[in-house]
Parts: structure tokens; C-alpha cells; sequence
């Protein structure tokens, strides 16, 4: 008897699923193009995916919008939407791809070249050349429309600061200067922790980018060179472990043992809230953590914290340096409707929905008309400063050997940072292992 | 000396019978006999023969959920098995996860769970009640959310340090000082709960008369437990530890969430290795060989329980 | 720990203390979740609620975040159990009874066959859902979840089959009752306890299991509970812990009225006692 009823249920919950249009398959007929995207918390991508659909269905009749929304942690989203792309039954016809696997999608052979699209199309001027590459494969052909991006940058306490003698508003222009900050707030206020850089595999990806990269990417070295071969031997590479060594050996930072615990990342607002931290190496978004729904809400962040640029190491042009990620529209490979899915994604990208998108999602915009607009400017008192950085951003080497090398600079960071080896040592470690991340020696330049 | 023989007879009759009570029409009843398992048999062969089969040769490929791989998948021979067993990080991770599981399956989650079981025959009803449903909470709750459980119990401003705190002990950051102690310490009190109902239920089915006659005869309890219960309850044990050796091999969540396998590769388990390789790294040829090598050390496991717990009645 | 005393009330003593010991063990970690998910500001770490609410509950008790997925999760969870039960039982019985030449390898070949983790076997898995046509339906994954789950089953059901003596079925085999009747009337009824066990076993793997729901479902509307949790995790790995703690007590509450309900129905001992001593 209950399984009858299960089993009517069932069948009840079967049916309604067909009826709302969310039965199996990927674009079942030519006319509906499906939409694959990451539905975080919130309902923030829901609201904008949604809006976008139904002006698709409206603007394009006989057309239809089928919004497929991927609930996941970041890995296991990139792990369904590769599935889903390996299959011609179920790749999606629109993509909502991270900018750092473009590459190696487009590689895989799941994304469509869109070079020919954005020819036709009038708002392209709109697009930072910098932030078009973001969306380009490694054959230097265009794979994805930037939705929006993200800055890095200084965050610190207003409070800490000032006790510690240090004249607010702060703009440290060499890492010289940042160092100083962080010994007068050593100095001054025992039992906070200066300045915080992510470093190590605890906090992963977070220690490459918002670590290491920015330290990397203000001096004369990079991880790739122009013609994309990997790095070895570079001064800046030792600079820039020589500055996670000063800071934590130096007892400028937290200790190893917070700095390494996976969840310190959803630490560090709580402390710099609490006047505990004084400056933080963060992403544009941190201050999403201080709103109501936030992990340590406080109405007061927009007076306490302030924003600084992340200079060069020693000044150099162009005196400060950031790192974006961000996320694309990407078209399928297999879609059987290329018209019908580039017409959603330059709905999706128009101006009045990218004003939606950078409003809502807390993203920076791409679009030059939109950064500059004063509805985005006003709905965040940060957005100004950091949509300036996009100016002087560098994205990451988004190849597909590129997780492996960060991993190798999360482990030297983090022999450094715990005193276990010289930076030159953990240089040389990650030297040694750079040519089987990458792919063989063929691939690695050594400075 | 009643009560041993008595666990003999028991025994001989409760065993996997391999006699039967009268045999005519052989060939006909070793049809019947295997009708039965024909459900069982279409299930796995429908869902899983091809996938195991797929899933073995995929790890003789590059295979790849991304990149250039992804594309042109290739045989590559033993390629994947040699990478991994001349990296230090993979022989550290094998015996950082027999170390996990010998410490949170066998001996942790194991010998709690059969005392659980035990005290709860002799304890009050009531209290039997709360801690048999504390002890389940535990392995109910989500994986992730029983990972921030832990996470919130041992980290150094944690409710652990706060409760040593109260009798003066300044506690270290157990995830930094002892990540692999306390790993295994969060999955046994994750995974106790099962042990405890599978001895909770092999202890039932031991006929009362048998320990009663034994008390009678002045055993210990010590002496009832080593030799009339666990003899007794020989094959639930094997089966349990090898239930909960497989189980608590591919535990991943809980380690993850808590040290990443950090600091450094210190608690760095097979299931994290193959998560990094096949999801980070995108190389899902490696990390299916990294599930081929956590099977084979399960089944050495699992010969070392069925020789050593069960060798007469087979 | 000392079991000696004949009379049973020292033993009772330690055995009550001993528990209380264990149970304060099991109850410790488990207290950040209670009071996170009445923390309006709820982190990593216990503390006092600031402020105390019941938000965390009322903005989770919704029928998209809570109810439709739980109710996913009941279906995927009961129909998985039931069918692995039903067939275990039924594999298990011959394997238990009579000696077999395929007994060992069946057995051996299937349980570690079987124990290849999911993401090992995922991208086989989802082509083999695409080319049946099963992708995003509910049945289907319960099949599947069904299969992966009782290689083990089987095991613990054969198992505690064989503890049931032979005895009673040689009554019942002499009476010329055919096997399926001397299964369902006589063997089943007595290992009842066992039964739980398997039953609880695989509706709580079901229950938690996140990763194949999550390949082989697509629309939001059939997802479970299990991979509707992520909507507590956000960009740039914010979590709303409060909302999570709160959402994970609603989502243990099914389980553990599981587990109440049937180790007070089933998990009552004395039935194979008492036809032992007949």
C-alpha cells in the first residue's frame, strides 16, 4: 500500500516536472535553447537568469528559454556542466563559464568560437580590450562574452590604522610601505594581527590569487611570458615569497596556523569587524560579507574600512597592480540553434541587463557604459575603486595546466610562510616541478 | 563449562548450512535455488557491469573532464599507476588512509560501537534513548554539515579548547598539532552510530538462555563477552569491519572541510589525492587510479577479516 | 568497565555512567549546530546566539528551499530502500542457505566491484543515463541508487540470515512449504532487527547521498535535500552557516524518527529468543 502511494506520487512529481518543461534532455526541439548556470545561494542569479528568459520568449516568438540551474559547490558545478557538454543530448546551447576554464574548455571542444557574432555587434566597443582576452581560448579566438568581473585590492581598518599613527585615507606605494604599516600596527596594538595575505593550501586558489599573484604581478616577472611558456627562476617570483617569508616570519601576519585552516577566508571579515586585523590582501566582494545576510554583519563597514590600491613592488608603472577572475556567457559547441543562442547572450549582455547583473550580483562590471553608470556607482559605496582597477588587471594563465601550477605555489608558499625553507628553496622546489605540471620542460622558460 | 559447549551446538546450527534438510531432484533445485538472486544480478548488471568495467579501463587513459584530453582520450598503459607510485605524496597518502582507517574504522568506530551496544542492554531505558539518538544524529546529519561540527570542535577557539578551558587546560589547535588524530577522532563520532545498530542486532539474536546459563555459571563479564558474545557475534564483526573498512576508505567531505588535507600533505587521505587530481587537475584517468588502489587495499582488508574471524564453518 | 557483579545493579551503575560519558562525547560537537541555527550571526565558532531568532528556521521553511526537496529526498530515500530490501532479501536467502559454487565470487565480485566511488565511474554512469533515456528522472535514480546500494545490503542481510537457525526451517521444509513461503513466514519474520538495520543502512546512505542525485538529475524541481543544501553556500565560498545549521536539523529530523520508530517496532529482540525456545 505506501509503495502504491510512493509510487503515485512519484508519478505525480514525474508529470509535473515534464509540465513545468524540466523533463530530460538538452534543446529537445530547435526552437528551445537551454541555459546552463551556477544558482548560488541567494536568488540573485535565479532573479537575473529568469528576467533574461522571459524578455528572450518575448522578444523571440516561437522561441523558448529553458534555464537549467547547477546547485553546487564550484568544483562539482564545473564537473556536471563537463558531462553535460560531453554529451550531445544534454550540452546546453548558452553557458555561464568561469572565465578560468575557458581555455581548456575550448580545448575540450565544448564551446563555439563567437568571433563572427561580436562583428555584428554594437556594443563590443563597450568591452575593454583587456577584458575581452579574458574570454579568448588558446587559439586567440573568442569563446566568451565577459559578464562581469572581480578586483583586488588593500582592505583596512580606518581604527587600526590611526591608533597605530598611520594618516588615513592610506596609499602605500611599495611593498616597503606596506610592510611598515604592518610593523607600526605590530608595535602599537599587540594582539592584532597586522596584515593578512592569504597563503598556503588551506585557503587554496585564494593564497594564488589574492596572495601570491598580487604580489607577482607588480613586479617585472609573471607566471607565463607573452608568448604563454611558463616561468622558471624569476626574481619576482623570489620577491614575492621573500614578502609571504617578511610577513609571516616576521610575526606581521596571522599565524601559520590560522592562515592555514581551510575555513580562514570566512574569518578575516569577522576580525577586521572586530578591530582585530588591520589590513587584509581581499576581493572586491568582501564587503557582501558585512551586509545583512553576510557572515559578520555590520552596518558600520562603509565608515571604518577603507580601500587601497596593491602598489608594485618598488613603484614602477603603473604604481599598482590587481588580479580579476569573473564569468562569461559561453555559446555550446553542439547547440542545434547558434542564432538563437547568440541572441540570448547578447540580450543577456545588453546594457540595461549587465546594469542588472553588476547591481545585483555584486560583480564588477566590464561594460565601460556601465561602470561609469551612477545607478551601479551608487549601489555600492567600493564599486568606484574597484571598477578603476579593471584598468590595470591581469588575468590568470587560464590553461588547463594551471590548477597544478597553483597548487605548486600554495606548497611553496607555504614552506615559507612556516620557516620550513628559504624563499630561494622553495623557489627551487617549484622549479623542479614545474615541467610535469605544465607538460614538459617544452613549455618552461627559465629567467 | 555448560555454556561453551552450548555456544558449540549453537553455533553448528546457525551456520551458513551447508547441509540442507533432504535433497531430491538435484538439478531442478540448483535452478530454483539461484532464481532468487536473478533480481539482484539484472540490477547490477544493468547499472554498474559497464560502468565498474568503463571505469577500470578509464584508468589506463588519460581521460579528462577538460583540456585537450577531453577530446582524444587515449590509452596510456600503466602510465597513471607508474606516476603514482614514484610520487612521495601518493605512498604518503596510502599510509596516511590505512592509518585513518585502522584507527577511526577498526578500532575507534568498531570497539565503541560494540560497546555502545553492549551498555545499552544493561543501561536505563531512558538514557539508552537520548545517547542511541545523539550517537545517530551524528551520522545523519549532513556530511558537510557534520564536517563544520568538527570543524567547530576542534579548531583552536573551539568548543573543545572551551571545555578544557574550564579545568584549566589551554588546548593547542588540534587541526594544526593533530590533524590526523583529529580526523579519525570526528569520524568516530560520525560513523559509531552504524556499528552500534548492526552489534545492537547481532547481540539480540544471541539467545538469552546462552549468557544467562553462563552467569549462572559464575563467567565473568569480561570472560562472557570474549568467549560466548563475540564468538557468537564472529560474523557480524567480520561483516561490520569490512563494511565500515570500505566505508570509512572513501571518506571525503569530512577531511576535506576540516584540513583540506593540510597543513601541508599531513592529512592528505587517497579520496583527497584523487580529488585533487581528478577535479582540480581535470585528470580523471589519475584519480580513477587512485579509486583502483583504495578497492585493492579494501580488499586486503576484507581477506585479512573473513580468514581471521570466520576459518571453520567455510 | 567491570560486568561482574551477578546482581546486575553494579553493573547497571557503571553502565549508566559509562553512557552518560559517551553520550556528553556525542553531544559536544553537535551543540554549534543547535545554536547556530538560532544565531542571527552564526560562524565557525560556539557561541551565544546575538541575536537569538528563529529566522534561520522561518526563512528555511519554505516549499522551495525545504519542503520540495525533503520530499524529494523521502521518495529517492523509501523507494531505494524498499526495492534494495526487497531484492536482498531475496539474493540472500539462497546465498545463506545452501553452498554454492558462484557464492564467493558473486559475492566478492560485486561487493568490490561496487565500491568504486561514484566519481570514479560518473562519466560511464551518465552516458549509460543518456542512452536510456533516464537522465532527470526521479525512478531512474532510485534504480540506480538501488543498485549501487545492495552489493552491501546483500552482504549484511546474508549475514544475519545465517544467524537464524536452520532448526525452524526444516519444520516448515518437512510441512513441503516452498521456499518463497518459508522465506516470507518464517526467516523474514525473525530477523527482524537485522531488517532495520539494512533498512535505516540504505535510506540514511540514500538520504545523504549528494553526487548522484546531483549527475543524474537536471531540473531543480526533482533534486533532493542532499544537493539543495548548497543554496546555503555562495560566491567566493561565503556560507550562511545559520541558515545551514537550521536547514541541516530539519533535514536530520526524518532519519532519526526513522530510526525511533523502527528500533521500537522492529528492533524488539525477543521474537527470535522466544521461537528458539519454543
Amino acid at each position: 500500500m505506501k509503495k502504491r502511494i510512493i509510487a503515485a506520487i512519484a508519478v505525480g512529481v514525474v508529470a509535473a516536472a515534464a509540465l513545468t518543461g524540466c523533463s530530460s534532455g538538452g534543446g529537445s526541439g530547435s526552437k528551445t535553447i537551454t541555459i546552463a548556470y551556477e544558482s548560488y545561494g541567494g536568488k540573485q542569479m535565479q532573479n537575473y537568469m529568469s528576467r533574461i528568459a522571459k524578455q528572450f520568449d518575448k522578444k523571440y516568438p516561437g522561441y523558448t528559454a529553458k534555464l537549467v540551474p547547477i546547485q553546487a559547490a564550484e568544483n562539482d558545478y564545473y564537473t556536471k556542466l563537463a558531462l553535460m557538454n560531453k554529451s550531445g543530448a544534454t550540452a546546453p546551447d548558452v553557458l555561464y563559464e568561469d572565465t578560468f576554464l575557458i581555455k581548456s574548455d575550448a580545448a575540450a571542444g565544448y564551446l563555439a568560437p563567437l568571433d563572427n557574432n561580436v562583428k555584428k555587434w554594437s556594443d563590443w566597443s563597450q568591452f575593454p580590450a583587456n577584458s575581452r582576452q579574458a574570454g579568448e581560448g588558446a587559439d586567440g579566438k573568442l569563446y566568451g562574452i565577459p559578464m562581469g568581473t572581480d578586483t583586488r585590492a588593500l582592505w583596512y581598518n580606518k581604527d587600526v590604522l590611526k591608533k597605530a599613527g598611520i594618516s588615513v585615507p592610506w596609499q602605500p606605494k611599495t611593498w616597503n610601505d606596506i610592510l611598515d604599516a604592518a610593523k607600526k600596527i605590530k608595535a602599537a596594538e599587540p594582539g592584532v594581527i597586522p596584515m593578512n595575505v592569504y597563503s598556503g593550501k588551506g585557503t587554496g586558489e585564494g593564497s594564488t590569487m589574492q596572495g601570491f599573484e598580487m604580489l607577482l604581478y607588480g613586479t617585472q616577472n609573471q607566471l607565463t611570458t607573452s608568448s604563454g611558456k611558463w616561468v622558471a627562476g624569476s626574481t619576482g617570483f623570489k620577491d614575492s615569497l621573500q614578502f609571504i617569508h617578511n610577513l609571516y616570519q616576521g610575526g606581521l601576519g596571522p599565524t601559520a596556523q590560522q592562515a592555514l585552516d581551510p575555513n580562514w577566508g570566512n574569518q578575516t571579515p569577522a576580525l577586521l569587524s572586530q578591530n582585530k586585523l588591520g589590513i587584509s590582501l581581499d576581493g572586491s566582494w568582501v564587503s557582501s560579507s558585512w551586509g545583512t545576510a553576510g557572515v559578520a554583519p555590520w552596518s558600520n563597514w562603509n565608515s571604518v574600512m577603507g580601500q587601497a590600491k596593491m602598489p608594485t613592488q618598488d613603484g614602477a608603472a603603473p604604481g599598482a597592480t590587481s588580479m580579476s577572475g569573473g564569468w562569461t556567457l559561453a555559446m555550446g559547441s553542439k547547440s542545434k540553434n547558434p542564432t538563437a543562442a547568440w541572441n540570448f547572450i547578447s540580450l543577456a549582455l545588453n546594457k540595461d541587463n549587465s546594469l542588472y547583473y553588476a547591481t545585483s550580483n555584486q560583480n564588477i562590471p566590464v561594460r565601460t557604459d556601465v561602470a561609469s553608470d551612477p545607478t551601479y556607482v551608487k549601489s555600492n559605496p567600493t564599486n568606484a575603486f574597484f571598477a578603476g582597477l579593471v584598468k590595470i588587471t591581469n588575468f590568470r594563465p587560464a590553461t588547463s595546466s594551471y590548477p597544478a601550477v597553483s597548487n605548486n605555489i600554495q606548497v611553496a608558499m607555504e614552506s615559507v610562510m612556516t620557516g620550513q625553507q628559504t624563499p630561494a628553496a622553495a623557489q627551487k622546489v617549484f622549479d623542479q616541478a614545474l615541467p610535469q605540471a605544465v607538460g614538459g620542460t617544452k613549455n618552461v622558460v627559465t629567467k | 563449562m555448560t555454556s561453551l559447549t552450548r555456544t558449540a551446538v549453537a553455533t553448528s546450527t546457525t551456520g551458513r548450512g551447508g547441509a540442507t534438510p533432504s535433497r531430491p531432484h538435484r538439478a531442478r533445485r540448483a535452478l530454483g535455488r539461484t532464481i532468487p538472486l536473478i533480481p539482484a544480478i539484472v540490477m547490477v548488471a544493468i547499472f554498474l557491469l559497464g560502468p565498474v568495467i568503463e571505469a577500470f579501463y578509464g584508468s589506463f587513459t588519460n581521460m579528462a573532464l577538460t583540456g585537450a584530453a577531453a577530446q582524444n582520450t587515449t590509452f596510456v598503459g600503466f602510465q597513471n599507476y607508474v606516476q603514482l607510485f614514484q610520487s612521495p605524496d601518493f605512498l604518503q597518502s596510502v599510509w596516511l588512509t590505512i592509518l585513518f582507517v585502522v584507527g577511526s574504522a577498526i578500532i575507534g568506530q568498531n570497539v565503541l560501537g560494540l560497546a555502545l551496544a553492549m551498555l545499552m542492554r544493561a543501561g536505563n531505558k531512558v538514557l539508552t534513548g537520548v545517547v542511541g539518538t545523539l550517537v545517530i544524529t551524528a551520522w545523519v546529519v549532513p556530511e558537510v554539515v557534520g564536517a563544520f561540527c568538527a570543524y567547530a570542535f576542534f579548531n583552536g577557539g573551539g568548543t573543545l579548547n572551551a571545555v578544557l578551558s574550564i579545568v584549566g587546560l589551554k588546548g593547542p589547535d588540534w587541526l594544526y598539532v593533530l590533524p590526523m588524530v583529529s580526523v579519525i577522532l570526528a569520524n568516530v563520532w560520525r560513523g559509531t552510530a552504524f556499528s552500534m545498530m548492526v552489534y545492537s542486532a547481532a547481540i539480540t539474536e544471541v539467545p538469552e538462555e546462552i549468557t544467562e546459563s553462563a552467569e549462572l555459571d559464575g563467567a565473568s563479564g569480561w570472560k562472557r563477552l570474549i568467549y560466548i558474545t563475540i564468538p557468537m557475534i564472529r560474523r557480524s564483526i567480520s561483516t561490520n569491519l569490512m563494511l565500515t573498512t570500505l566505508q570509512t576508505l572513501s571518506v571525503f567531505g569530512l577531511i576535506y572541510i576540516m584540513t583540506a588535507g593540510g597543513p601541508g600533505t599531513a592529512s592528505s587521505t587517497l579520496p583527497v589525492l584523487a580529488y585533487q587530481e581528478a577535479f582540480k587537475f581535470s585528470q580523471l584517468g589519475l584519480g580513477t587510479a587512485i579509486a583502483v588502489v583504495m578497492l585493492i587495499i579494501g580488499a586486503v582488508f576484507s581477506v585479512i577479516y573473513i580468514r581471521a574471524l570466520k576459518p571453520e564453518v567455510d | 568497565m567491570k560486568l561482574s557483579s551477578p546482581s546486575g545493579r553494579g553493573l547497571k551503575i557503571v553502565s549508566n555512567t559509562v553512557l552518560v560519558i559517551i553520550g556528553l562525547c556525542f553531544l559536544l560537537p553537535l551543540l554549534w549546530l543547535l545554536v547556530a541555527s538560532f544565531d542571527g550571526t552564526a560562524n565557525l565558532t560556539l557561541k551565544l546566539p546575538a541575536p537569538f531568532t528563529i529566522d534561520n528556521f522561518t526563512s528555511v521553511l519554505t516549499p522551495s528551499l525545504a519542503f520540495g526537496p525533503l520530499w524529494n529526498s523521502v521518495v529517492i530515500s523509501f523507494g531505494c530502500a524498499i526495492i534494495t530490501i526487497v531484492i536482498a532479501v531475496l539474493a540472500a536467502y539462497p546465498l545463506s542457505r545452501y553452498r554454492m559454487r558462484i557464492n564467493k565470487p558473486f559475492m566478492y565480485g560485486i561487493l568490490f566491484g561496487t565500491c568504486l566511488p561514484i566519481t570514479a565511474m560518473m562519466v560511464p554512469v551518465y552516458n549509460l543515463f543518456v542512452s536510456l533515456n533516464l537522465l532527470d528522472s526521479i525512478w531512474g535514480t532510485v534504480l540506480f541508487m538501488a543498485a549501487t546500494s545492495l552489493p552491501m545490503a546483500i552482504w549484511m542481510m546474508k549475514n544475519f540470515m545465517d544467524s537464524v537457525p536452520i532448526t525452524l526451517e526444516e519444520a516448515a521444509w518437512t510441512d513441503g512449504s516452498s521456499m518463497m513461503s518459508t522465506l516470507t513466514r518464517i526467516v523474514v519474520p525473525l530477523m527482524r532487527p537485522g531488517l532495520a538495520v539494512v533498512f535505516i543502512f540504505v535510506f540514511v546512505q540514500a538520504w545523504g547521498n549528494f553526487f548522484i542525485p546531483f549527475v543524474l538529475l537536471l531540473s531543480p524541481n526533482n533534486m533532493p535535500a542532499s544537493v539543495s543544501i548548497y543554496q546555503f553556500f555562495g560566491q567566493y565560498g561565503a556560507v550562511a552557516y545559520g541558515k545551514l545549521a537550521a536547514f541541516s536539523l530539519i533535514y536530520s529530523v526524518p532519519v532519526l524518527a526513522l530510526y525511533v520508530v523502527t528500533s521500537r517496532f522492529l528492533g524488539g529482540g525477543s521474537a527470535l529468543a522466544g521461537a528458539v525456545k519454543g
